[in-house]
């Protein structure tokens, strides 16, 4: 580990510091309506929510590219708005989109980043070769960025943002728009990163498998605000041991809503679309099926199964959208 | 005996360690070598923008003075005139192009990453502009060269070579502004280009690259006296041509052709300085939402 790094581990002030974080942008959309969370240092924290739920808003005001409307944002201590340029000194972002030069080669792409974030050129030189074996970039690194395949540009971007050994790393959707292998290939990169250096990680995405599988504490956002944080496992657990599926073609929102009068789905069963999905807490899932039945709701499909994340995700968002 | 503390100190907590930053200059320098890097990777991209200048001085400018056989005004001989007068093209067309940089670089996401960085925003835009200066610089040099070997007499002191560098880099300060103003302002590199002969090449016809200003209308000359191109050229002439002060008594008309440049300079370092601030907060608008 290195003396930066070291010095990082020491640190117990918080990593990344949100307060009442709100944004209101010209004609009065409220992208982001007043937030607060922490993360603590060596944490991988996800920011995860339904386009449009103020997570890329979120991750701009932290990043110093959209000037918060109210509220507080501190990395490593530094306030985003006060001093924003040594807020982005502890800090690189992975874009959702790619934002390499493409004309220039890896090894100058990175080269470049250290340059900006203020890194010696020999600690440079040691550390885009370190980067580059690491990343299985080492035969390619040498080439124009234009001549390089998807997953291969994708592995040199987060490679780049290491450059500068950040304590506070940002990835804004980095598996969006690649094809299945690539994606699998780099959520087995990026959650090794935590184990190769302890930073912090910022990480949005809209794949509940990633976020759980990489976060250590996820925040599910909707319409602006924080609706769900807490640890994966936690979130899960608040739907019980057992679900009930259940199809229903015909008014699922009256199926609900009988489910619900005769006390066979409580306030955390939602519909989304034509799919009702019923926690059964306690109770026998069979006795529950058998409850419906009696009701003479009819279901094209019934199933039974454990809750995943996208059954959290879907009850704290898709409800409240098909409500 | 001392006691070791088992919290941190409260002043750890409150004066949070900056990661390393580079210096400004040193900033400056990575930025204004990334636009070469971009501009200029391939020989083809180094050689283009001399085409230009050389084309001018040793062809269209002997082939306009042949038309136009007698003394350019002031005493210099037509060519000689004309090819100073090319700098307010050469310079102009420059900028305009280097902004497209600009664009490009805010299209394909490259400036996220300029933005994410623990620098000066504005540091950016000057870099960009350090780029620019360098080749108007390049391409004023192979023009006059090009001119003095085509056989144009320049007839250029110490003093005259500091107002025609002097002008020269103001001018490039000012049109770069103008070029970055427009390519922030601008959402598409199609709509940006439409717009070049509008900024690099109509003043240049009204500012006396062809002909003096006197020989406007009325109206247009009076437009002509306000425009930074007008300025520009006057200056250039005065330092490299033998009386060449013509072009300065033209816009001020006053006799004292030292002070006419002085005005002049200081026309075009006022337009220099306010466009260049105004670029730079329009860049920092443009980048931050």
């Amino acid at each position: 580990m290195s003396a930066r790094l070291r010095a990082v581990s020491n640190d117990t002030r918080p990593a990344v510091e949100v307060r009442g974080l709100r944004k209101t942008y010209p004609g009065g959309l409220e992208a982001v309506r007043g937030i607060d969370f922490q993360v603590a240092p060596g944490e991988v924290f996800g920011l995860l929510g339904p386009n449009g739920a103020g997570k890329s808003t979120t991750i701009g005001m932290l990043t110093t590219t959209i000037k918060p409307t109210s509220g507080s944002a501190r990395l490593a201590g530094f306030d985003v708005a006060r001093d924003p340029v040594a807020a982005r000194s502890v800090s690189s972002v992975v874009f959702q989109e790619p934002v390499l030069d493409k004309a220039l080669t890896g090894r100058r792409n990175l080269d470049l980043h250290a340059r900006l974030w203020g890194i010696p050129p020999s600690a440079a030189d040691r550390k885009i070769t370190e980067l580059a074996a690491a990343f299985g970039l080492s035969e390619v690194i040498g080439r124009p960025v234009d001549s390089l395949s998807g997953g291969q540009r994708r592995r040199l971007e987060i490679a780049r943002a290491l450059v500068s050994e950040p304590r506070v790393l940002f990835l804004d959707e980095p598996t969006v728009g690649l094809d299945t292998r690539i994606r699998y290939e780099l959520l087995d990169l990026i959650s090794g990163l935590r184990g190769r250096t302890g930073m912090t990680t910022v990480l949005t995405t809209h794949y509940l498998d990633e976020a759980e599988r990489l976060c250590d504490r996820i925040a599910v956002m909707h319409q602006g605000t924080i609706v769900a944080l807490d640890r994966p496992g936690t979130l899960l657990a608040g739907l019980g041991a057992e679900l009930v599926e259940l199809r229903v073609e015909q008014d699922p929102a009256a199926a609900l809503a009988a489910m619900r009068a005769h006390g066979l789905a409580a306030g955390d069963a939602f519909a989304v679309g034509s799919t009702l999905t019923v926690p059964v807490g306690s109770r026998p899932a069979r006795d529950t099926i058998a409850a419906i039945a009696d009701l003479g709701i009819h279901a094209e499909a019934v199933t039974t199964r454990k809750p995943t994340l996208d059954d959290v995700y879907l009850q704290l968002t898709g409800s409240r959208l098909a409500a | 005996m001392t006691a070791i503390p088992t919290a941190p100190a409260e002043a750890a907590l409150t004066s949070p360690r900056p990661a390393a930053r580079p210096h400004r200059l040193a900033t400056w320098a990575t930025l204004a070598g990334r636009r070469v890097m971009l501009s200029a990777h391939t020989p083809r991209e180094v050689l283009a923008p001399l085409v230009t200048p050389l084309l001018f001085a040793l062809v269209i400018a002997p082939a306009l003075a042949k038309m136009i056989p007698h003394a350019g005004p002031g005493g210099a001989d037509y060519s000689t005139f004309v090819i100073v007068g090319t700098v307010g093209l050469l310079i102009p067309l420059t900028c305009t192009f280097a902004g497209i940089g600009v664009i490009v670089d805010r299209a394909s996401g490259a400036r996220r990453e300029l933005l994410a960085a623990p620098i000066s925003r504005s540091l950016i835009v000057l870099g960009n502009m350090a780029v620019a200066i360098t080749v108007s610089l390049l391409q004023v040099a192979a023009l006059i060269a090009a001119g003095w070997l085509r056989g144009s007499h320049f007839h250029a002191t110490p003093a005259g070579a500091g107002w025609f560098i002097g002008a020269v880099l103001t001018f490039t300060v000012f049109m770069y502004a103008v070029a970055e103003i427009l390519a922030n302002r601008i959402p598409t590199q199609e709509e940006y280009v439409g717009l070049t002969p509008v900024v690099a090449i109509l003043p240049w016809f009204l500012a006396g690259s062809l002909f003096p200003i006197t020989a406007l209308p009325g109206w247009l000359a009076s437009v002509a006296r306000v425009l930074p191109t007008t300025h520009t050229l006057a200056l250039l002439r005065y330092g490299v041509l033998n009386r060449g002060g013509a072009g300065l008594h033209d816009i001020w008309g006053i006799s004292n052709t030292t002070a006419d440049a002085a005005l002049s300079l200081l026309v075009l370092a006022g337009w220099a300085v306010l466009i260049t601030a105004a670029s730079i907060r329009v860049f920092q608008r443009s980048a931050v939402s």
